[in-house]
């Protein structure tokens, strides 16, 4: 800041107004070197010249006793119209008694008379702008432009200041967020946007006025609010709605609330929005809903989440996080025969035991985690494919899932053609699987995927066919090498006739598709001998092994080989 | 003709009064000739002479200021006392002050060779 003021050559404009011109021009002959100076003889000429809006004043000097309108009715003028609060005020005075009343009506200063010696004066108005000046950039950055609440970071350094003095009180974090405003601003204009989240702002202010509470606007369309707690926060959200429903035309702005109450004063004023921001985004999406409330249960799950995300890096190495496999035969021959097999991740975590897939899979897919967990995977597979092939003389591919992370990796094609490489691989010995529902996703850029894979020889598997949307569409535009039948089909097939022509079709499909068919989950005699009276081609499931690990999956082939 | 030493001798502070006026010489003396024009002792003879002392205070206040802040003492020091016995509207012998005022002024007005 000293350097800008210092470098930028700005001279601020200073306006002196007195009457004797002998005490102008002192003050001038002053200031002029660093100032531009501008006189005034009284408040009246001092007055017409500030609604000169091409001017802007830095400093008012001011004499009191002047004739016409005298200082203090200047002051007074300024004050009603709120223009104090903008050009600070040095009043130049002797009497002590005159003092108190200029403070009164805005005075920030005071120059005495006869004047103090010219460096005072000098370092008074410097000083004085400064001030201004700081206060009036602080001024700009404390507030949302567009809705007057607090800006984020004064948002937060205000709390933490009322917090100071409000250690005992309850209070509550509460975050309002507009469902799909984006929608609305591209519907509608950014206009009626706008005009929207002015309005939600108003109201929140409104809400506040008059207790310790204070908002802010985060981003776009989310405000967080600091308030004494409350039990519910039904009435604010209705009369939101109501107030919305009347301001706009749009049919239905929703709004969502995530309340983070008697909020845990151990914690930073940040952590408690993150709360209520996970509240609110829980209900992203679900109609029935518009207020949710941080749980203890959802900060558990949290907290366990959290854990698994910092541990992930340890476990690949401490081999916490090991890949298992299982076995897929071929059931078509007179004898089921060992095919390939199925990569699989299990964690054993030192504290929390064996982690489902379902706890953590789904949570590294939506931190991108999923990526690391799948490349150490995809290595590990790579490596017992080589081993078991100089071991036994035989190639057992293996699958690997490829997430729909993995999709958008530019790299992809090259981090496998790599460990190919490295493990002295050819692609038809490692199976790639995806889901349909990387299709759902972005149908172009998977089909884009798979078919540079496939041309450079890896054989593409669709997993979980039949559990997602968009099936049917999906199979005439990707191309795949295997169709991986959901393990619901084979678990009902049995269980009545419908379920059974469902697993007939989806064999019908393979078949027009010219392509095999793996079952999943195949645990019982009779589902194998319907899949292989039906014409199912190979078969994955707890009735041939549960994925096992490399060591005990060694027996499986042995007993092949032999 | 106005010199530093002839204003030294006369009484004002010269030092106090150059510094305000950033040590300019030329600049000192100019404001110095200026404050000659001021009709602020007839203004004050003239409020006084009709008991205005309300008038009178306004006028001693004004021109008390920028005697100060020219370090004119010999002037400064009766407007100066002047001025706050008619800020508190006492009854005392003005016409005393304004003689001395007089003296003094003209003291001035000589050494600027008016």
């Amino acid at each position: 800041m000293e350097k800008f003021r210092e470098s930028n050559g700005l001279r601020r404009r200073v306006l002196v107004v007195d009457d004797e011109m002998i005490n102008r021009e002192i003050l001038g002959n002053i200031l002029n070197e660093h100032y531009e100076v501008t006189f005034a003889e009284n408040g009246r000429q001092a007055y017409d010249l500030l609604q000169e809006r091409d001017k802007k004043y830095s400093l008012i000097l001011l004499d009191l006793f002047m004739p016409e309108m005298d200082g203090f009715e200047f002051m007074e003028k300024l004050k009603s119209k709120g223009e104090t609060n903008s050009i600070p005020v040095i009043v130049m005075t002797s009497e002590k008694t005159a003092e108190v009343k200029s403070i009164k009506l805005g005075a920030v200063d005071f120059i005495t008379k006869p004047y103090d010696m010219p460096e005072v004066i000098l370092a008074r108005c410097e000083r004085i702008i400064e001030l201004y000046e700081d206060k009036s950039i602080i001024r700009s950055a404390e507030k949302d432009g567009l809705t007057g609440l607090y800006s984020k970071d004064f948002f937060f350094e205000y709390i933490r200041q009322i917090e100071n003095y409000n250690q005992s009180d309850s209070v509550d974090a509460v975050v309002f967020n507009v469902e799909r405003f984006k929608l609305i601003n591209e519907l509608h204009g950014r206009v009626e946007g706008d005009n929207i989240l002015c309005r939600i702002a108003d109201i929140i202010s409104q809400d506040l006025e008059g207790s310790l509470g204070i908002g802010c606007r985060v981003e776009a369309d989310t405000f967080y609010v600091y308030c004494y707690h409350k039990d519910n926060y039904d009435d604010i959200l209705e009369l939101l709605r109501q107030e919305l429903s009347e301001l706009s035309q749009i049919p239905k702005v929703r709004l969502r609330i995530g309340v983070y109450s008697n909020v845990d004063k151990e914690i930073r004023p940040e952590n408690w929005f993150d709360r209520a921001k996970a509240a609110c985004d829980r209900i992203r999406g679900d109609y029935t809903q518009q207020i949710s409330y941080y749980s203890s249960e959802q900060h558990e799950r949290e907290l366990y989440q959290e854990r698994l995300i910092n541990d992930i890096v340890k476990a690949i190495a401490d081999k916490d996080l090991r890949v298992f496999f299982q076995p897929k035969y071929d059931i078509q021959s007179d004898k089921p025969v060992l095919k390939s097999a199925e990569a699989l991740i299990r964690w054993q975590h030192p504290e929390f035991g064996l982690i489902s897939p379902g706890d953590f899979i789904p949570l590294f897919e939506s931190n991108g985690l999923i990526q690391r967990l799948d490349n150490f995977v995809w290595e590990e597979a790579a490596f017992r494919i080589k081993t078991w092939r100089e071991k036994y003389g035989v190639t057992i591919p293996i699958s690997v899932n490829v997430s729909r992370i993995d999709i958008y990796d530019p790299e992809l094609e090259e981090k496998f053609i790599k460990i190919l490489d490295r493990y002295e691989l050819t692609p038809n010995e490692m199976m790639l699987e995806i889901t349909e529902s990387a299709y759902a996703d972005n149908a172009n850029a998977l089909i884009g995927v798979v078919k540079n894979l496939r041309e450079k020889g890896f054989r593409i598997e669709m997993d979980d066919f039949g559990s997602g949307y968009s099936s049917l569409n999906m199979l005439t535009t990707l191309p795949i090498d295997v169709l991986k039948m959901d393990m619901k089909f084979v678990r009902n097939m049995n269980k009545d006739e419908k379920s059974m022509k469902l697993v007939e079709l989806v064999l019908d499909i393979a078949k027009f598709l010219n392509v095999p068919v793996v079952a999943e989950g195949v645990e019982e005699e009779s589902q194998l001998s319907a899949l292989k009276k039906i014409g199912c081609d190979l078969v994955q499931g707890y009735y041939f092994s549960k994925p096992v690990p490399p060591d005990q999956f060694e027996r499986l082939i042995e007993k092949e080989v032999k | 003709m106005l010199s530093i030493e002839a204003l030294r001798e006369y009484g004002a502070d010269v030092d106090e009064g150059m510094h305000r006026c950033m040590d300019n010489e030329q600049f000192y003396f100019m404001l110095i000739n200026k404050i000659l024009d001021d009709s602020s002792i007839e203004k004050l003879e003239e409020a006084i002479g009709s008991e205005n002392l309300e008038a009178a205070f306004e006028a001693a206040h004004g021109f008390k200021g920028v005697l100060g802040n020219l370090a004119l003492t010999p002037v400064y020091k009766p407007v100066s006392e002047m001025t706050e016995l008619l800020r508190s509207k006492e009854k005392a012998d003005y016409g005393k002050y304004i003689e001395e005022i007089k003296i003094k002024w003209a003291k001035l007005k000589d050494m600027c060779g008016q």
